[in-house]
């Protein structure tokens, strides 16, 4: 595997448990962030590139640029604004500036608002109430930097102070027998020393629902039930991945969580609440939509299993690419954190360890991000 | 005879802008093109956007329609198509479709230059290379019957109908006299004047398809179990004095002027050259109207505005229309052209023909303020999977 | 500008319509001439820019007028000179919510 390319450091009073620790950012309500993001999130789609220049120009900043907020209809439109307080409440983010143009569906004062009731350090603007691009890129320049709070990297938290994202974006061969073992190996660690992990990619299951819910905990079976139930009824957005979902079996398809039983059930954009131990969230399988889902339910770190090497990072969380392919990971080696082929447990929970800790993953080296939140219905 | 300077292209159509397109196939080639647009020069300009690398067949073909015609666009001198590499777009293939016009094209997959930091090299190396082959075209004088025009509106209020939208329709009669293409879309926008459009189609069958569009954007509310003022009009719309969809709409259709309607093409389907006006079936949501209709072949677009949008498109200049005052003073930056003169007591033809002016001097070469700033949002409307299903009749 | 400007401050688009659009910000009580041999109508409420203002009685359930066309209904009896927006007007077209319980449209009509 890739060597850890930074201090890697475990945590000098380790706990009592052993399980190896790092250390991030306290944020007021007891989480720990493995980053120090300053979010500047458009409210619609209109006011993306103005929210792209403010933060190319403030330290620290990242924008979250995607395609809606405006012109959806009903459950479109909850759901993007639940994931709107999701991701502005993900312990990475230090504060948010919510830019917004004025006119579209989801005022960005009322998502200001309420992740102010949440207790995020949150500024908020609109274009057409600055008086276009060039003031609100000004103004907010200046409302980001104000936000900025010096921050040392200086809080310790154990395993159990994680949540852990968990997406695989194909069932191939590599994936299923190599890739997700592993990442099932970490996932397992992380849960045993009483931290959380949260799995994005229903549309896979959907075809196991009997399995699925045999797994989950009696009292979010029900629920569980009836989201996959509703999946399979709802065409897939990738083409032949639950046909191919279909032939595998359950015990392959939840490797990457090593079948843990499944706590609670999520809906896209929603917070992560149970204790600890795996929640499945209602993304789909695609990288970006389901690393944003993964984002706004809380985790610190995506560890994205992916046969075919995407290469691309997400704004607000470090992305750990696994691949268990040997084509992918020659063709892609500065884009693949992990080799799964080779990587023992230890030498994954490490390197894991020393990216919570700070070090550049391979997508944060390169820079290059994604993000996208995925849609129920047509827009109008 | 109204002219305008152009970039004329092998196949015959005429440029207004001499852009290099950096072409992402999905998603997760998105950000490198975004990335080698901004590393490769001024005259670069890249389209990333959010489309899976494995959608379901009828949406990866409406993606496919948007990135060939995209490229197809007369405003693209050459372009460059980016992939992962394991996407189910065949990129030689869109290629192809994209060189039928004679244009340079070149591909670029990050599997096979090895990766992420490679990637980025080569294709910055290979726009640039692009850029040399088209920078020594020239612009020449062309007709105005060669230019096909988009029209949009967006964050509409009671200005719109009244002022903004009559003017820039009062433009399209004018090109449409001249020979030339005028298109206006956002189906959902046509919901409540229907009947006056029907009435104007030139021809039985545009008449049936217009009326069949406009009930399945009616019948998306359905789908979703909601009412459609959910989100029509929208807040903004409502705060600018439009109660109804079918008030935004009577509104919104003036856009297009008052000449026959002769047809209706598929989102991002081609528009034809020295077509009159011809409408467009896609959503009203500007950003993806927008770069359907330039997909279609639209070098200039106007876009009326009442609240004050500010988005642009990366390949065709955007005209920002206000028929509000109070607009046009606070967002000055971001308009083009006040058409709240109307209001005041100018004539909509005078009006109609400062715009018809400015547009074949935007054609010439006058940068817009979207283009001043950049501003150069892009986005595919992306046929959902429930869409499929409930409205298509496609089996699951 | 397509329409009529009564007292300069108000647009009558067509003669079929029931409301008038405001060309300034309006305080209550303004009269405004409606000529043509028809009497004034004063302003119940102030009516923003670009709002629309009744010309005549329009009864819950009948028709808003404007542009020649149906822009909605009236959801309450509306008085002339009353502002009409989205308190007392409603969209006929649309209504999702509705259908899909396998209820008739709100109001019936539907072209």
């Amino acid at each position: 595997m890739t060597p850890p390319t930074g201090t890697g450091t475990v945590y000098d009073g380790e706990p009592a448990d052993g399980t190896a620790a790092f250390t991030g950012y306290g944020r007021a309500d007891g989480r720990i962030g493995v980053r120090n993001r300053l979010l500047v999130l458009p409210s619609v789609i209109c006011s993306h590139v103005v929210a792209d220049r403010i933060a190319a120009r403030v330290p620290t900043a990242v924008s979250a640029p995607h395609d809606h907020g405006c012109a959806q209809l009903g459950a479109d439109n909850d759901q993007t604004a639940r994931t709107f307080t999701g991701i502005g409440t993900n312990p990475n983010v230090a504060g948010v500036l919510v830019v917004g143009l004025g006119c579209e569906e989801i005022q960005s004062d009322d998502v200001a608002a309420r992740l102010a009731d949440l207790g995020v350090p949150v500024r908020e603007l609109s274009i057409q109430s600055e008086g276009g691009s060039d003031r609100t890129i000004e103004r907010g320049v200046e409302e980001a930097r104000a936000l900025l709070e010096e921050r040392r990297r200086e809080t310790a938290g154990s395993l159990a102070d994680l949540t852990v994202g968990i997406v695989g974006s194909d069932v191939q061969d590599s994936t299923v027998e190599t890739a997700d073992p592993l990442v099932g190996s970490f996932a397992r660690r992380v849960v045993g020393a009483g931290g959380r992990v949260v799995v994005a990619g229903t549309e896979r299951l959907s075809p196991h629902a009997e399995e699925a819910v045999a797994a989950a905990d009696d009292a979010v079976a029900e629920e569980c039930r009836k989201l996959l139930e509703r999946r399979r009824r709802t065409p897939a957005r990738t083409a032949g991945l639950r046909r191919r979902a279909a032939e595998r079996s359950f015990d392959e398809l939840s490797r990457s969580w090593d079948r843990l039983p499944i706590r609670d059930v999520l809906a896209y954009g929603e917070r992560a609440s149970h204790d600890a131990g795996v929640a499945l969230v209602d993304a789909p399988s695609g990288f970006a939509e389901a690393a944003t889902g993964l984002a706004a339910a809380g985790a610190q770190i995506v560890v994205h299993a992916t046969a075919e090497g995407i290469p691309s990072g997400h704004p607000i969380v470090p992305v750990l690419k696994v691949t268990g392919d040997e084509r992918t990971y020659r063709a892609l080696s500065g884009d693949i954190d992990i080799d799964a082929r080779s990587a023992s447990p230890e030498a994954f929970a490490e390197r894991a360890i020393g990216v919570l800790d700070g070090a550049e993953s391979c997508a944060e080296r390169h820079g290059l991000t994604e993000f996208a939140i995925t849609r129920i219905g047509p827009s109008m | 005879m109204a002219e305008f300077t152009g970039f004329r292209r092998p196949d015959g159509s005429v440029g207004v802008r001499n852009h290099v397109a950096v072409i992402p196939t999905s998603v997760s080639a998105s950000a490198l093109a975004t990335r080698i647009g901004a590393d490769a020069g001024e005259r670069v300009r890249a389209t990333p956007h959010q489309m899976g690398a494995d959608q379901p067949t009828p949406a990866r073909e409406q993606t496919e329609r948007v990135l060939a015609g995209t490229g197809r666009n007369p405003n693209v001198g050459a372009a460059l198509l980016v992939e992962l590499g394991t996407e189910s777009i065949d990129v030689e293939a869109l290629a192809d479709r994209i060189a039928a016009s004679g244009k340079p094209v070149e591909t670029l997959s990050i599997r096979e230059v090895g990766g992420t930091a490679a990637a980025i090299e080569a294709g910055t190396e290979r726009a640039r290379s692009l850029v040399g082959e088209v920078e020594g075209a020239r612009r020449e004088t062309a007709d105005a019957a060669e230019l096909v025009f988009g029209v949009e509106c967006g964050g509409s209020d009671a200005t719109s109908g009244i002022a903004a939208n009559p003017a820039v329709g009062n433009a399209c009669d004018r090109l449409v006299e001249a020979g030339g293409t005028a298109s206006f879309s956002e189906t959902p926008e046509f919901i409540g004047a229907e009947h006056i459009l029907a009435e104007r189609c030139a021809d039985e069958a545009t008449r049936e398809r217009l009326l069949e569009r406009v009930e399945m954007r009616e019948n998306m509310a359905q789908l979703m179990g909601v009412d459609l003022r959910g989100a029509q009009p929208t807040p903004g719309n409502q705060e600018g004095g439009l109660t109804t969809i079918e008030e935004k709409s009577l509104g919104a259709i003036s856009k297009g002027g008052t000449t026959p309607v002769r047809g209706m093409v598929e989102y991002a389907e081609r528009l034809p050259t020295g077509g009159g006006l011809v409408l467009m079936d896609t959503p009203g949501y500007d950003v993806e109207s927008v770069v359907g209709k330039v997909a279609g072949g639209a070098q200039v677009v106007a876009f009326t505005t009442g609240r004050g949008s500010t988005t642009g498109n990366p390949i065709a200049p955007v005209i920002k229309v206000t028929g509000n005052p109070k607009t046009w003073e606070r967002l000055s930056n971001n308009v083009d052209f006040d058409a709240s003169t109307v209001i005041s007591g100018e004539s909509l033809s005078d009006v109609g023909e400062r715009l018809f002016d400015l547009l074949l001097e935007v054609a010439s070469g006058r940068p817009t303020e979207a283009e001043y700033r950049r501003l150069e949002e892009f986005a595919i409307n992306e046929i959902q999977p429930e869409e499929l299903v409930g409205l298509r009749g496609e089996a699951r | 500008m397509k329409g009529r400007v009564l007292d300069g401050c108000a647009l009558l688009m067509t003669g079929r319509d029931t409301v008038v659009t405001a060309l300034e910000d309006l305080e209550a009580v303004r009269e405004i001439a409606l000529g043509e041999g028809k009497g004034p109508v004063v302003l119940r409420e102030a009516v923003p820019f670009g709002h629309k203002v009744a010309v005549e009685r329009i009864d819950a359930g009948d028709h808003v007028v404007k542009y020649g066309e149906v822009i909605g209904e009236a959801t309450e009896r509306i008085e002339p000179g009353a502002w009409v927006h989205t308190h007392n007007c409603e969209s006929t077209r649309g209504r999702g919510d509705v259908r899909s319980d396998g209820e008739a449209v709100a109001g019936g009509e539907r072209r």
